[in-house]
C-alpha cells in the first residue's frame, strides 16, 4: 500500500498516480529517495532540508516561527485550531491571533485557516479565506484538508510561517 | 487480399520445428484457454492460436500453406507497435498491485503512400429550432469550408434533420461546388430533434460509395438532445461499425447528451467533440477532416487477452482521440490509425503476483488490425506479447517519461469523472472534493482557466447539487484535450471562444 502524502488515501501498490486525489506518488518517492542520500552524506543536515515527518503524536507541540519575527509561538493544538485575526466587532477570538504580526497589511482574514488534529496526523484547512493559504509554495482549495509536515511553510495572504513539531 | 501470418501468431518463424509448433501451441492452451481464462480477449486470441496450429501442425497443410507463404516477400507489418510499461521489473508481493502499460502505435514511414485513400464523408447537420442564428450560420461556413478542401475525388453527401430528415447534398464526386454551397446555404432552422431520422439517411448515402479503398465516415454535427430514439441511434451505430463506417460527432453548446455522443461515436473507434458556442466549429471540421485523410489504416481494432491472474481494469485512448474504451465486447474499434498522428492506448493492469515465480512474467498479449488503405488493400495484424520481469528486490526504477506523462494527464480527467459519477450518486460532499482536488491539480499543471471552471463547478455543487450544463462540458472537453496534448489548440479554442456571441 502507497499512502497519499496529500490526502491519505491508501493506493494499491503500484500507482504512480493517488487515485482518490491525482497527487504524485511517483515525484513523492523520489523526494523521498533523495532525502535519505542527504542523510547519508551528512548526518546533522538532515531532516529540515527535505520532507518532515508527519507524525503527529498525542501532546506534540508546534512551534510557529514567523517571518520576521524573533521570538517563536508554542502552541499545542486541540482538535480544532483556528487561525486568524482578532476581531472584537463580530467577536472572532483565533486560537492564533496575529494581529500583531501585521495580519490585517498583511491580507489575513478574521477566520483564515484551521489545523485539524487526526489520528497521529496534523492538517491544515484553508476556511474561504479571502486570500488564500498556501502550503509550500502551492494553493490549498478551501475546504480540503492537506497534511502538514515537520518544517512545512505555510502563508496565509502575504504572511509567512514555518511550523516545526516538538 | 488478407493473409495471415500464422508463425507470428505462434511466436515462431518459418524454420520453426514440428516440436516448436507444439510447444508454442501448448504454451497458448495455457495461458487462454477458455477453460483457464475467461477473459473475452483470450477467446479471440486463442481461437486465432487454433487456426495457426491446425494448418501448421498438419504437414500437407504446413506445405501447401508455405507455399503461398514464400510468395509473400514482404511480411513485415506496416504499423510498428511500441511499448512502454510503468515498471518493466515488479518485486513479488503478497498483495495485487497496479501496472500500466502504454502501446503507441505509428505506421512506418517507408510504407506510407503520398496520395491518401478518397473520403467517402456524409456531414448529418442538426437544424432544429435551437440551431436558429449564429450557430446555423457557422456550421454553413463550416460546411462550406469542407466543400473548398475536399480533393477532386472525395465523395461528400449532406443531410439535415429536425422533425425529419432530408438529403441536401446526394453523395457525389466534388465537381460541381458552387450548386454545393448554394444548397447548404438554402438550409433553415426548425422543428425538433429527429436523429434517429438523420443518422439513418445519413448512414444510408455512406452506404452508396462504401468501399474498402474509401475512409467511409459520418460526422454528426448537434445542439440538441433526441427522445426516446438513443438506442435506436446505437444500434445504427454498431451496423455502422460492422460495415465499417466511422462516426465522430460534434456537440454545439449546452445541451447535448456528451454521454450519449461518447457512447454512439465510440462504438465506431470514433469520437465527439464540445463546442461550446458553434464560432469555431469550422476549424475542428477541417481539423477532423484533415486527419481523416492522412489515414493509414481504417476499421482497426484491438483485442487484449490478459494471462490468468492478470485483471484489466481500464483501457484508454489518449491519441489521436481521448477516449475511454469498454473490454466486455472484444475486438475493440480503435478507429483510424492515422499516418500523421500516433495512435496511443493506456491500459490499466491489476497484478496478482503472490504465487509467481521469479523471472520473465507473461502479463498478456495486445492484437492489433486494420485494413490499411491504398492501391496494396490487405488486412494488417501486429500482435505483441506483453512480458515483465518478477524480482524479489525492491525495484526503484524511474517510470518512463511517457507513462508518467501519460498518467498525469489522464488523472485530471479522471478526477473529473469521479466528480461526476459522486454527483450521480447524490455524493455532493465527495463531488466539492473531487472538484477542489482537480481545481489544485489544474494549477499545479499552469492550467488556470479550466481551474477557475472547476471551483465554479464546486460551488454551484455546494449550492444547488448539480453540476452546470456548460461546465461539465467545459471540464470534460478541456481535461480530455489535455490528455492529447491539444492544449494549444483548445484553449485558444476557449479564448477565441470567448469573444463570440
Amino acid at each position: 500500500m502507497i499512502e497519499c502524502p496529500y490526502c491519505g488515501h491508501r493506493n494499491i501498490e503500484g500507482a504512480l498516480f493517488c487515485e482518490a486525489c491525482g497527487f504524485s506518488l511517483w515525484d513523492d518517492n523520489q523526494a523521498h529517495s533523495s532525502t535519505r542520500k542527504l542523510d547519508e552524506d551528512s548526518n546533522e543536515l538532515s531532516v529540515k532540508s527535505g520532507w518532515g515527518t508527519a507524525t503527529f503524536e498525542e501532546g506534540t507541540q508546534i512551534v510557529v516561527h514567523i517571518r520576521d519575527s524573533v521570538k517563536p509561538i508554542v502552541v499545542t493544538p486541540g482538535s480544532e485550531f483556528l487561525i486568524g485575526r482578532k476581531d472584537d466587532a463580530s467577536g472572532i477570538t483565533p486560537d492564533l491571533d496575529l494581529t500583531e504580526f501585521g495580519a490585517l497589511d498583511k491580507g489575513v482574514s478574521r477566520v483564515h485557516s484551521a489545523l485539524r488534529r487526526g489520528e497521529d496526523v496534523l492538517s491544515i484547512v484553508d476556511l474561504d479565506s479571502a486570500n488564500g493559504t498556501f502550503l509550500n509554495g502551492q494553493r490549498l482549495a478551501s475546504h480540503q484538508p492537506r497534511l502538514l509536515r515537520d518544517g512545512d511553510e505555510i502563508r496565509l495572504g502575504k504572511l509567512v510561517m514555518h511550523i516545526y513539531f516538538k | 487480399m488478407s493473409f495471415v501470418d500464422h508463425y507470428s501468431t505462434l511466436g515462431l518463424t518459418s524454420e520453426a520445428s514440428d516440436s516448436d509448433i507444439k510447444s508454442a501451441y501448448r504454451l497458448a492452451a495455457r495461458r487462454f484457454h477458455p477453460d483457464v481464462n475467461k477473459s473475452p480477449g483470450a477467446n479471440i486470441i486463442f481461437g486465432e492460436f487454433n487456426a495457426a496450429y491446425e494448418i501448421l501442425a498438419d504437414p500437407t497443410k504446413r506445405q501447401l500453406y508455405d507455399q503461398e507463404y514464400k510468395k509473400i516477400d514482404d511480411l513485415s507489418p506496416g504499423i510498428h507497435m511500441q511499448v512502454f510499461f510503468s515498471r518493466p521489473r515488479i518485486k513479488r508481493l503478497g498483495q495485487q498491485q497496479l501496472l500500466y502499460v502504454l502501446a503507441k502505435l505509428q505506421p512506418r514511414l517507408e510504407k506510407i503512400s503520398d496520395s491518401h485513400a478518397p473520403l467517402n464523408l456524409c456531414i448529418v447537420v442538426d437544424r432544429s429550432k435551437s440551431m436558429q442564428g449564429s450557430r446555423l450560420r457557422h456550421v454553413k461556413q463550416a460546411a462550406h469550408a469542407i466543400i473548398d478542401d475536399l480533393d477532386d475525388n472525395d465523395v461528400i453527401s449532406i443531410v439535415s434533420f429536425s422533425d425529419r430528415a432530408e438529403v441536401v447534398i446526394s453523395p457525389q464526386r466534388m465537381r460541381d461546388r458552387r450548386n454545393m454551397k448554394a444548397r447548404v446555404s438554402s438550409l433553415r432552422a426548425d422543428g425538433s430533434t429527429a436523429m434517429y431520422e438523420g443518422l439513418d439517411l445519413g448512414l444510408s448515402q455512406v452506404e452508396r460509395y462504401r468501399s474498402t479503398q474509401y475512409v467511409n465516415h459520418l460526422i454528426l454535427i448537434t445542439d440538441g438532445r433526441t427522445y426516446l430514439d438513443e438506442d435506436k441511434c446505437l444500434g445504427l451505430a454498431d451496423d455502422a461499425r460492422m460495415r465499417g463506417v466511422g462516426i465522430s460527432g460534434m456537440g454545439i453548446g449546452q445541451d447535448w447528451n456528451d454521454q450519449f455522443l461518447d457512447d454512439l461515436t465510440s462504438r465506431t473507434g470514433g469520437a465527439s467533440a464540445y463546442i461550446s458556442t458553434g464560432h469555431t466549429v469550422t476549424k475542428f471540421l477541417h481539423n477532423h477532416v484533415k486527419r481523416l485523410a492522412t489515414a493509414y489504416a481504417e476499421r482497426s481494432q484491438l483485442v487484449v487477452a490478459p494471462t490468468k491472474g492478470v485483471e484489466l481494469k481500464e483501457i484508454t485512448r489518449i491519441a489521436p482521440d481521448p477516449a475511454r474504451l469498454s473490454f466486455e465486447k472484444q475486438p475493440i474499434a480503435l478507429g483510424t490509425i492515422d499516418s500523421a498522428a500516433t495512435t496511443a492506448v493506456v491500459f490499466k493492469f491489476l497484478i496478482d503476483t503472490t504465487a509467481v515465480e521469479y523471472g520473465d512474467f507473461h502479463l498478456g498479449r495486445l492484437q492489433v488490425s486494420g485494413d490499411v488503405l491504398g492501391r496494396d488493400q490487405r488486412v494488417e495484424r501486429i500482435v505483441e506479447d506483453l512480458t515483465i520481469e518478477i524480482t524479489g528486490d525492491d525495484v526503484t526504477d524511474e517510470p518512463p517519461p511517457e507513462i508518467i506523462d501519460a498518467l498525469s494527464k489522464l488523472r485530471l480527467y479522471q478526477l473529473q469523472e469521479n466528480a461526476r459519477e459522486a454527483v450521480d450518486n447524490g455524493d455532493f460532499e465527495e463531488a466539492t472534493r473531487q472538484l477542489n482536488y482537480l481545481a489544485t491539480r489544474l494549477l499545479e499543471e499552469g492550467q488556470e482557466g479550466l481551474a477557475q471552471a472547476a471551483l465554479h463547478e464546486a460551488r454551484m455543487v455546494k449550492q444547488t447539487q448539480a453540476l452546470s450544463d456548460e461546465g461539465t462540458k467545459a471540464l470534460k472537453y478541456g481535461t480530455r484535450a489535455l490528455i492529447n496534448l491539444e492544449t494549444e489548440l483548445f484553449t485558444n479554442l476557449l479564448t477565441e471562444e470567448a469573444s463570440d456571441d
